[in-house]
Protein backbone atom coordinates (compact mmCIF):
# COMPACT_ATOMS: atom_id res chain seq x y z
CA UNK A 1 0.00 0.00 0.00
CA UNK A 2 2.40 2.52 0.86
CA UNK A 3 4.41 1.83 -2.41
CA UNK A 4 1.71 2.31 -4.56
CA UNK A 5 0.66 5.70 -2.94
CA UNK A 6 4.26 6.40 -3.24
CA UNK A 7 3.66 5.89 -6.80
CA UNK A 8 0.65 8.03 -6.96
CA UNK A 9 2.51 11.08 -5.02
CA UNK A 10 5.36 10.41 -7.40
CA UNK A 11 3.14 10.52 -10.90
CA UNK A 12 1.11 14.11 -9.20
CA UNK A 13 4.41 15.98 -8.50
CA UNK A 14 6.13 15.12 -11.55
CA UNK A 15 2.81 16.06 -14.02
CA UNK A 16 2.01 19.61 -13.65
CA UNK A 17 -1.36 19.26 -11.70
CA UNK A 18 -0.16 19.94 -8.46
CA UNK A 19 0.65 23.76 -9.66
CA UNK A 20 -2.89 24.31 -9.64
CA UNK A 21 -4.40 23.94 -6.64
CA UNK A 22 -0.55 25.37 -5.29
CA UNK A 23 -1.48 28.39 -6.91
CA UNK A 24 -5.04 29.13 -5.66
CA UNK A 25 -3.65 28.29 -2.48
CA UNK A 26 -1.01 30.63 -2.60
CA UNK A 27 -3.22 33.49 -4.28
CA UNK A 28 -5.98 33.47 -1.42
CA UNK A 29 -3.22 33.53 1.31
CA UNK A 30 -1.93 36.46 -0.30
CA UNK A 31 -5.34 38.26 -0.05
CA UNK A 32 -6.39 36.63 3.34
CA UNK A 33 -2.66 37.90 4.69
CA UNK A 34 -2.41 41.01 2.40
CA UNK A 35 -2.67 43.53 5.55
CA UNK A 36 -1.20 42.09 8.78
CA UNK A 37 -3.99 40.66 11.05
CA UNK A 38 -4.02 42.65 14.59
CA UNK A 39 -2.82 40.58 17.63
CA UNK A 40 -6.20 38.26 19.14
CA UNK A 41 -7.72 38.23 15.65
CA UNK A 42 -5.25 35.18 14.64
CA UNK A 43 -7.89 32.54 15.27
CA UNK A 44 -10.90 34.43 13.40
CA UNK A 45 -8.24 34.66 10.16
CA UNK A 46 -7.12 30.36 10.73
CA UNK A 47 -11.10 30.19 10.30
CA UNK A 48 -11.58 32.01 7.08
CA UNK A 49 -8.46 29.97 5.56
CA UNK A 50 -9.59 26.90 7.01
CA UNK A 51 -13.26 27.16 5.58
CA UNK A 52 -12.18 28.85 2.09
CA UNK A 53 -9.19 26.59 1.21
CA UNK A 54 -12.07 23.99 1.71
CA UNK A 55 -11.85 24.15 -2.58
CA UNK A 56 -8.35 24.44 -3.01
CA UNK A 57 -8.33 20.81 -1.06
CA UNK A 58 -11.12 19.59 -3.27
CA UNK A 59 -9.28 20.75 -5.92
CA UNK A 60 -5.98 18.91 -5.63
CA UNK A 61 -7.51 16.03 -4.36
CA UNK A 62 -9.12 15.80 -7.51
CA UNK A 63 -6.45 16.35 -9.80
CA UNK A 64 -4.24 13.52 -7.80
CA UNK A 65 -7.15 10.56 -8.19
CA UNK A 66 -7.40 12.18 -12.24
CA UNK A 67 -3.50 12.13 -12.56
CA UNK A 68 -3.31 8.35 -13.30
CA UNK A 69 -4.71 6.98 -16.58
CA UNK A 70 -7.70 4.76 -15.79
CA UNK A 71 -6.20 1.68 -17.71
CA UNK A 72 -3.12 2.20 -15.40
CA UNK A 73 -5.93 2.15 -12.44
CA UNK A 74 -6.87 -1.61 -13.23
CA UNK A 75 -3.08 -2.30 -13.07
CA UNK A 76 -2.39 -1.13 -9.72
CA UNK A 77 -5.47 -2.56 -8.52
CA UNK A 78 -4.49 -6.28 -9.89
CA UNK A 79 -0.88 -5.33 -8.71
CA UNK A 80 -1.70 -4.04 -5.53
CA UNK A 81 -3.65 -7.16 -4.76
CA UNK A 82 -7.12 -5.94 -4.46
CA UNK A 83 -9.37 -3.24 -5.92
CA UNK A 84 -10.08 -1.82 -2.99
CA UNK A 85 -6.27 -0.97 -1.95
CA UNK A 86 -5.50 1.15 -5.01
CA UNK A 87 -9.23 3.11 -3.83
CA UNK A 88 -7.18 3.55 -0.73
CA UNK A 89 -3.77 4.02 -1.75
CA UNK A 90 -5.73 7.05 -3.80
CA UNK A 91 -7.08 8.36 -0.62
CA UNK A 92 -4.34 8.13 1.22
CA UNK A 93 -2.08 10.37 -1.47
CA UNK A 94 -4.57 12.49 -1.74
CA UNK A 95 -4.85 13.42 2.13
CA UNK A 96 -1.16 13.29 2.33
CA UNK A 97 -1.42 16.33 -0.73
CA UNK A 98 -3.58 17.92 1.49
CA UNK A 99 -1.63 17.85 4.78
CA UNK A 100 1.34 19.18 2.87
CA UNK A 101 -0.99 21.79 1.53
CA UNK A 102 -2.58 23.09 4.85
CA UNK A 103 0.73 23.05 6.98
CA UNK A 104 1.55 25.86 4.74
CA UNK A 105 -1.80 27.43 5.47
CA UNK A 106 -0.85 27.14 8.81
CA UNK A 107 3.03 28.42 9.33
CA UNK A 108 2.97 30.83 6.30
CA UNK A 109 0.98 33.37 8.50
CA UNK A 110 2.80 32.80 11.53
CA UNK A 111 5.91 34.13 9.63
CA UNK A 112 3.96 37.21 6.91
CA UNK A 113 0.79 37.33 8.36
CA UNK A 114 0.19 37.51 11.84
CA UNK A 115 1.28 40.74 14.24
CA UNK A 116 1.52 38.47 16.95
CA UNK A 117 2.31 35.13 17.07
CA UNK A 118 -1.00 33.46 18.28
CA UNK A 119 -1.86 31.75 21.83
CA UNK A 120 -1.30 27.86 22.04
CA UNK A 121 -4.64 27.25 22.45
CA UNK A 122 -5.79 29.47 19.09
CA UNK A 123 -3.11 27.75 16.92
CA UNK A 124 -4.44 24.27 18.17
CA UNK A 125 -7.75 25.39 17.43
CA UNK A 126 -6.44 26.20 14.51
CA UNK A 127 -4.66 23.34 12.94
CA UNK A 128 -7.93 21.40 13.86
CA UNK A 129 -9.89 24.20 11.76
CA UNK A 130 -7.55 23.15 8.51
CA UNK A 131 -7.96 19.33 9.42
CA UNK A 132 -11.35 19.75 9.26
CA UNK A 133 -11.04 21.50 5.87
CA UNK A 134 -8.82 19.31 4.67
CA UNK A 135 -11.24 16.19 5.27
CA UNK A 136 -14.00 17.94 3.70
CA UNK A 137 -12.15 19.03 1.05
CA UNK A 138 -10.98 15.65 -0.10
CA UNK A 139 -14.29 14.01 0.42
CA UNK A 140 -15.48 16.82 -2.23
CA UNK A 141 -12.67 15.97 -4.32
CA UNK A 142 -12.78 12.17 -4.47
CA UNK A 143 -17.02 12.34 -5.30
CA UNK A 144 -15.80 14.62 -8.54
CA UNK A 145 -12.96 12.65 -9.75
CA UNK A 146 -13.13 11.11 -13.26
CA UNK A 147 -14.30 7.17 -12.58
CA UNK A 148 -17.34 9.32 -10.78
CA UNK A 149 -17.73 12.04 -13.17
CA UNK A 150 -16.30 11.12 -15.99
CA UNK A 151 -17.12 14.95 -17.91
CA UNK A 152 -14.16 17.01 -16.62
CA UNK A 153 -16.74 20.10 -17.34
CA UNK A 154 -19.30 18.58 -15.27
CA UNK A 155 -17.43 17.71 -12.40
CA UNK A 156 -15.34 21.01 -12.33
CA UNK A 157 -18.94 22.15 -11.89
CA UNK A 158 -19.61 19.45 -9.29
CA UNK A 159 -16.89 20.50 -7.47
CA UNK A 160 -16.99 24.45 -7.47
CA UNK A 161 -20.89 24.38 -7.27
CA UNK A 162 -21.21 21.79 -4.95
CA UNK A 163 -18.48 24.32 -2.69
CA UNK A 164 -20.47 26.93 -3.07
CA UNK A 165 -23.73 24.87 -2.03
CA UNK A 166 -22.01 23.82 1.16
CA UNK A 167 -21.16 27.69 1.64
CA UNK A 168 -24.73 29.10 1.29
CA UNK A 169 -26.38 25.95 2.96
CA UNK A 170 -24.35 26.41 6.13
CA UNK A 171 -25.80 29.93 6.00
CA UNK A 172 -28.97 29.14 6.93
CA UNK A 173 -30.29 26.93 10.21
CA UNK A 174 -30.11 23.59 9.58
CA UNK A 175 -26.16 25.03 8.44
CA UNK A 176 -24.74 23.35 11.57
CA UNK A 177 -26.49 19.67 9.67
CA UNK A 178 -23.92 20.24 7.02
CA UNK A 179 -20.84 20.81 6.56
CA UNK A 180 -20.68 23.85 8.83
CA UNK A 181 -18.52 25.92 7.21
CA UNK A 182 -19.70 29.55 7.61
CA UNK A 183 -20.57 28.44 11.43
CA UNK A 184 -17.38 27.74 12.46
CA UNK A 185 -15.77 31.42 11.02
CA UNK A 186 -18.16 33.12 12.93
CA UNK A 187 -18.16 30.97 15.85
CA UNK A 188 -14.01 31.93 15.69
CA UNK A 189 -15.30 35.37 15.27
CA UNK A 190 -17.51 35.71 18.26
CA UNK A 191 -14.43 34.23 20.28
CA UNK A 192 -16.75 31.17 21.09
CA UNK A 193 -14.80 28.41 18.80
CA UNK A 194 -14.14 26.22 21.96
CA UNK A 195 -17.30 25.45 22.93
CA UNK A 196 -18.94 24.53 19.57
CA UNK A 197 -15.59 23.15 17.98
CA UNK A 198 -16.93 19.81 19.28
CA UNK A 199 -19.99 19.99 17.33
CA UNK A 200 -18.40 21.70 14.18
CA UNK A 201 -16.48 18.63 14.33
CA UNK A 202 -18.50 15.79 14.47
CA UNK A 203 -20.62 16.70 11.65
CA UNK A 204 -18.25 17.94 9.56
CA UNK A 205 -16.65 14.47 9.96
CA UNK A 206 -19.93 12.84 9.58
CA UNK A 207 -20.86 14.18 6.09
CA UNK A 208 -16.90 13.89 4.50
CA UNK A 209 -17.07 10.25 5.49
CA UNK A 210 -20.34 9.61 4.18
CA UNK A 211 -18.73 11.36 1.25
CA UNK A 212 -15.92 9.05 0.93
CA UNK A 213 -17.63 5.95 1.70
CA UNK A 214 -20.19 6.75 -1.29
CA UNK A 215 -17.07 7.14 -3.40
CA UNK A 216 -15.65 3.61 -1.99
CA UNK A 217 -18.89 2.42 -2.63
CA UNK A 218 -19.34 3.77 -6.71
CA UNK A 219 -15.67 2.52 -7.46
CA UNK A 220 -16.76 -1.10 -7.26
CA UNK A 221 -18.22 -1.07 -10.55
CA UNK A 222 -16.25 2.28 -11.58
CA UNK A 223 -12.88 1.02 -11.73
CA UNK B 1 -10.56 -20.79 -9.75
CA UNK B 2 -14.32 -21.09 -10.37
CA UNK B 3 -17.02 -19.21 -11.70
CA UNK B 4 -20.82 -19.59 -10.59
CA UNK B 5 -23.87 -18.16 -11.71
CA UNK B 6 -21.80 -14.80 -12.49
CA UNK B 7 -23.79 -11.67 -14.38
CA UNK B 8 -22.42 -8.56 -14.98
CA UNK B 9 -23.65 -5.07 -15.65
CA UNK B 10 -22.39 -1.55 -14.55
CA UNK B 11 -25.03 -0.16 -13.61
CA UNK B 12 -28.51 -0.91 -11.90
CA UNK B 13 -30.25 -0.09 -14.97
CA UNK B 14 -28.08 -0.94 -17.74
CA UNK B 15 -27.88 -3.88 -19.79
CA UNK B 16 -26.70 -7.12 -18.56
CA UNK B 17 -22.88 -7.52 -20.43
CA UNK B 18 -22.26 -11.54 -19.00
CA UNK B 19 -25.13 -13.06 -17.82
CA UNK B 20 -25.07 -16.85 -15.56
CA UNK B 21 -21.78 -17.53 -16.64
CA UNK B 22 -20.00 -20.93 -15.58
CA UNK B 23 -16.82 -21.37 -15.80
CA UNK B 24 -13.97 -23.66 -14.20
CA UNK B 25 -10.42 -22.81 -14.30
CA UNK B 26 -7.93 -25.60 -13.88
CA UNK B 27 -4.71 -24.42 -12.31
CA UNK B 28 -1.75 -25.07 -15.21
CA UNK B 29 -4.58 -24.36 -18.43
CA UNK B 30 -4.04 -21.85 -20.46
CA UNK B 31 -7.52 -20.33 -22.13
CA UNK B 32 -7.68 -18.21 -25.30
CA UNK B 33 -11.13 -16.16 -25.35
CA UNK B 34 -12.29 -14.94 -28.51
CA UNK B 35 -15.62 -12.98 -29.53
CA UNK B 36 -16.48 -10.23 -31.87
CA UNK B 37 -15.58 -6.71 -30.73
CA UNK B 38 -18.12 -5.46 -27.77
CA UNK B 39 -18.90 -8.81 -27.17
CA UNK B 40 -17.98 -8.34 -23.37
CA UNK B 41 -14.14 -9.93 -23.43
CA UNK B 42 -12.51 -7.45 -21.44
CA UNK B 43 -15.60 -7.01 -18.86
CA UNK B 44 -15.06 -10.76 -18.45
CA UNK B 45 -10.99 -10.66 -18.19
CA UNK B 46 -11.39 -7.53 -15.37
CA UNK B 47 -14.17 -9.95 -13.87
CA UNK B 48 -11.22 -12.51 -13.69
CA UNK B 49 -8.80 -10.35 -12.48
CA UNK B 50 -11.10 -9.02 -9.47
CA UNK B 51 -10.87 -5.61 -10.79
CA UNK B 52 -14.44 -5.71 -11.18
CA UNK B 53 -16.80 -7.75 -8.70
CA UNK B 54 -19.66 -9.63 -10.44
CA UNK B 55 -23.49 -8.30 -9.89
CA UNK B 56 -24.94 -11.60 -9.16
CA UNK B 57 -22.90 -14.63 -8.41
CA UNK B 58 -19.32 -15.73 -6.96
CA UNK B 59 -15.81 -16.27 -8.11
CA UNK B 60 -14.35 -18.27 -5.67
CA UNK B 61 -10.82 -19.49 -5.18
CA UNK B 62 -8.52 -17.04 -7.40
CA UNK B 63 -5.18 -16.99 -7.11
CA UNK B 64 -3.31 -14.49 -4.91
CA UNK B 65 -1.04 -12.96 -7.32
CA UNK B 66 -2.65 -11.76 -10.85
CA UNK B 67 -0.86 -10.30 -13.52
CA UNK B 68 -2.93 -8.07 -16.04
CA UNK B 69 -1.74 -6.75 -19.20
CA UNK B 70 -4.48 -4.26 -21.08
CA UNK B 71 -5.02 -3.85 -24.51
CA UNK B 72 -3.59 -0.58 -24.72
CA UNK B 73 -1.12 0.31 -22.06
CA UNK B 74 -1.44 3.36 -20.64
CA UNK B 75 1.60 6.05 -22.07
CA UNK B 76 0.37 9.11 -20.49
CA UNK B 77 2.16 8.65 -17.72
CA UNK B 78 5.68 10.99 -16.33
CA UNK B 79 8.37 8.47 -15.93
CA UNK B 80 10.77 6.77 -17.62
CA UNK B 81 10.45 2.89 -18.64
CA UNK B 82 12.84 1.95 -15.58
CA UNK B 83 11.11 4.09 -13.00
CA UNK B 84 7.44 3.07 -13.62
CA UNK B 85 8.42 -0.47 -13.57
CA UNK B 86 10.56 -0.02 -10.46
CA UNK B 87 7.38 1.40 -8.93
CA UNK B 88 5.54 -1.44 -10.10
CA UNK B 89 8.23 -3.57 -8.59
CA UNK B 90 7.65 -1.96 -5.33
CA UNK B 91 3.97 -2.11 -5.43
CA UNK B 92 4.10 -6.15 -5.86
CA UNK B 93 7.22 -6.43 -3.81
CA UNK B 94 8.58 -8.63 -6.26
CA UNK B 95 12.60 -8.89 -6.79
CA UNK B 96 14.35 -5.90 -7.72
CA UNK B 97 15.70 -7.89 -11.11
CA UNK B 98 12.57 -9.04 -12.21
CA UNK B 99 11.95 -6.37 -14.53
CA UNK B 100 15.63 -6.65 -16.10
CA UNK B 101 15.44 -10.10 -16.60
CA UNK B 102 11.90 -9.62 -18.33
CA UNK B 103 13.05 -7.05 -20.33
CA UNK B 104 15.69 -8.95 -21.97
CA UNK B 105 13.46 -11.95 -22.56
CA UNK B 106 11.47 -9.66 -24.31
CA UNK B 107 13.69 -7.56 -26.14
CA UNK B 108 13.07 -4.16 -24.13
CA UNK B 109 16.51 -3.09 -22.86
CA UNK B 110 16.98 -0.76 -24.84
CA UNK B 111 13.44 1.14 -24.22
CA UNK B 112 14.55 1.28 -20.26
CA UNK B 113 15.78 4.83 -20.36
CA UNK B 114 12.80 6.21 -22.86
CA UNK B 115 9.97 8.38 -21.47
CA UNK B 116 6.87 5.77 -20.97
CA UNK B 117 5.22 8.57 -23.29
CA UNK B 118 7.49 8.61 -26.02
CA UNK B 119 6.80 4.15 -26.76
CA UNK B 120 5.25 3.12 -29.67
CA UNK B 121 2.69 0.79 -29.18
CA UNK B 122 4.23 -2.40 -29.62
CA UNK B 123 7.22 -1.03 -26.98
CA UNK B 124 4.39 0.38 -24.66
CA UNK B 125 2.30 -3.19 -25.13
CA UNK B 126 5.79 -4.76 -23.73
CA UNK B 127 5.93 -2.58 -20.95
CA UNK B 128 2.54 -3.85 -20.45
CA UNK B 129 3.37 -7.04 -20.09
CA UNK B 130 6.50 -7.16 -18.16
CA UNK B 131 5.06 -5.40 -15.47
CA UNK B 132 1.85 -7.91 -15.37
CA UNK B 133 4.63 -10.79 -15.06
CA UNK B 134 6.68 -9.22 -11.94
CA UNK B 135 5.86 -11.04 -9.57
CA UNK B 136 5.03 -15.02 -10.97
CA UNK B 137 1.18 -14.62 -11.56
CA UNK B 138 -0.93 -17.64 -9.84
CA UNK B 139 -3.58 -16.26 -12.64
CA UNK B 140 -1.99 -14.11 -15.72
CA UNK B 141 -4.43 -12.51 -17.98
CA UNK B 142 -3.54 -10.69 -21.20
CA UNK B 143 -5.72 -8.66 -23.15
CA UNK B 144 -4.98 -8.26 -26.87
CA UNK B 145 -1.26 -9.31 -25.85
CA UNK B 146 0.13 -9.93 -29.36
CA UNK B 147 -1.23 -6.47 -31.13
CA UNK B 148 1.85 -4.51 -32.01
CA UNK B 149 4.81 -7.00 -30.67
CA UNK B 150 7.43 -7.83 -32.94
CA UNK B 151 8.77 -10.65 -34.53
CA UNK B 152 10.68 -11.95 -31.61
CA UNK B 153 8.65 -10.70 -28.61
CA UNK B 154 5.17 -12.86 -30.50
CA UNK B 155 7.53 -16.04 -30.66
CA UNK B 156 8.65 -15.44 -26.96
CA UNK B 157 5.28 -14.68 -25.64
CA UNK B 158 3.77 -18.13 -25.90
CA UNK B 159 6.91 -19.41 -24.22
CA UNK B 160 6.68 -17.67 -21.36
CA UNK B 161 2.78 -18.75 -21.13
CA UNK B 162 3.72 -22.08 -21.43
CA UNK B 163 6.17 -22.02 -18.60
CA UNK B 164 3.66 -19.84 -16.24
CA UNK B 165 1.13 -22.63 -17.24
CA UNK B 166 3.93 -25.55 -16.52
CA UNK B 167 4.25 -23.83 -12.89
CA UNK B 168 0.64 -24.38 -12.11
CA UNK B 169 -0.78 -20.69 -13.38
CA UNK B 170 -3.24 -20.10 -15.39
CA UNK B 171 -3.62 -18.43 -18.20
CA UNK B 172 -6.32 -16.52 -19.90
CA UNK B 173 -5.22 -14.59 -23.44
CA UNK B 174 -8.01 -12.41 -25.46
CA UNK B 175 -6.83 -12.77 -28.65
CA UNK B 176 -8.24 -11.30 -31.79
CA UNK B 177 -5.11 -12.13 -34.10
CA UNK B 178 -5.28 -16.44 -33.11
CA UNK B 179 -1.66 -16.63 -32.14
CA UNK B 180 -2.10 -19.08 -29.82
CA UNK B 181 -4.37 -21.66 -31.66
CA UNK B 182 -1.78 -23.83 -32.40
CA UNK B 183 -0.96 -23.74 -28.26
CA UNK B 184 -0.73 -27.07 -27.13
CA UNK B 185 -4.11 -27.96 -24.79
CA UNK B 186 -5.06 -24.69 -25.04
CA UNK B 187 -8.66 -24.33 -24.04
CA UNK B 188 -11.25 -22.20 -26.04
CA UNK B 189 -13.67 -19.93 -24.76
CA UNK B 190 -16.30 -17.93 -27.29
CA UNK B 191 -17.96 -14.88 -25.69
CA UNK B 192 -21.16 -14.12 -27.85
CA UNK B 193 -24.69 -12.51 -26.63
CA UNK B 194 -23.58 -12.48 -22.51
CA UNK B 195 -22.95 -16.21 -22.56
CA UNK B 196 -19.45 -17.91 -22.63
CA UNK B 197 -19.09 -21.25 -24.41
CA UNK B 198 -15.94 -23.21 -23.41
CA UNK B 199 -14.55 -25.81 -25.40
CA UNK B 200 -12.08 -27.72 -23.40
CA UNK B 201 -9.58 -30.41 -24.21
CA UNK B 202 -11.33 -30.90 -27.69
CA UNK B 203 -7.38 -29.38 -29.46
CA UNK B 204 -4.69 -32.48 -29.46
CA UNK B 205 -1.21 -32.00 -28.20
CA UNK B 206 0.45 -31.47 -30.94
CA UNK B 207 4.11 -31.38 -31.91
CA UNK B 208 6.31 -30.40 -34.89
CA UNK B 209 8.58 -33.11 -37.05
CA UNK B 210 10.99 -32.08 -39.23
CA UNK B 211 11.45 -34.57 -41.94
CA UNK B 212 14.76 -34.26 -44.57
CA UNK B 213 13.81 -35.38 -47.87
CA UNK B 214 15.65 -35.58 -51.19
CA UNK B 215 14.14 -31.96 -53.50
CA UNK B 216 13.16 -34.21 -56.11
CA UNK B 217 11.05 -36.79 -54.01
CA UNK B 218 9.35 -33.46 -51.42
CA UNK B 219 6.11 -33.49 -53.68
CA UNK B 220 5.86 -37.22 -53.40
CA UNK B 221 6.11 -36.80 -49.43
CA UNK B 222 4.39 -34.75 -49.02
CA UNK B 223 1.07 -35.70 -51.03
CA UNK B 224 1.66 -39.12 -49.19
CA UNK B 225 1.61 -37.16 -45.89
CA UNK B 226 -1.18 -35.34 -46.53
CA UNK B 227 -3.47 -37.95 -47.83
CA UNK B 228 -2.84 -39.72 -43.83
CA UNK B 229 -4.03 -36.27 -43.04
CA UNK B 230 -1.09 -34.49 -41.72
CA UNK B 231 -0.44 -30.65 -41.89
CA UNK B 232 2.99 -29.89 -43.75
CA UNK B 233 4.52 -27.14 -44.00
CA UNK B 234 7.67 -26.49 -46.58
CA UNK B 235 10.87 -24.81 -45.23
CA UNK B 236 12.72 -24.14 -47.82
Amino acid sequence: MTALVRFKLAAYARSHRLFQPLIGLFAMLAVFYSSAVPPGSELSSYADSAGLLVVVFAWAARGLLDTEPATQRLISMTAAGRPGREVCAGLLAALAVNLGMATIAIVLPLGIGFAAVPSPGDLAQGIALHLLGLIAGTALGTLTSRPILPSPAVSMLVLFGGYLALLLISLTPVGRFTVPIMPWMRAANDGALGEALPTLAAATLFWSVAGVAAYVRLRRTRP
Amino acid sequence: MRLSQVSFRYSRRGPWILRDVELMLRPGSVIEVTGRNGAGKSTLLRLLAGIIPPSRGTVTDRPRVVGYAPDVFPVDQPFTVTDYLTHMTRVRRASPTAADELAVRLNATHLMDQPVGDLSKGSAQKVGLIQSLLAPPGLLILDEPFAGLDEQTRIELPVIIGEIAAGGGTVVVSDHQNQLQNFPGADHWLVAAGAVTAQTGERPRQAVIEVLVDAAEADEVEQKLRADGYTTRRAS
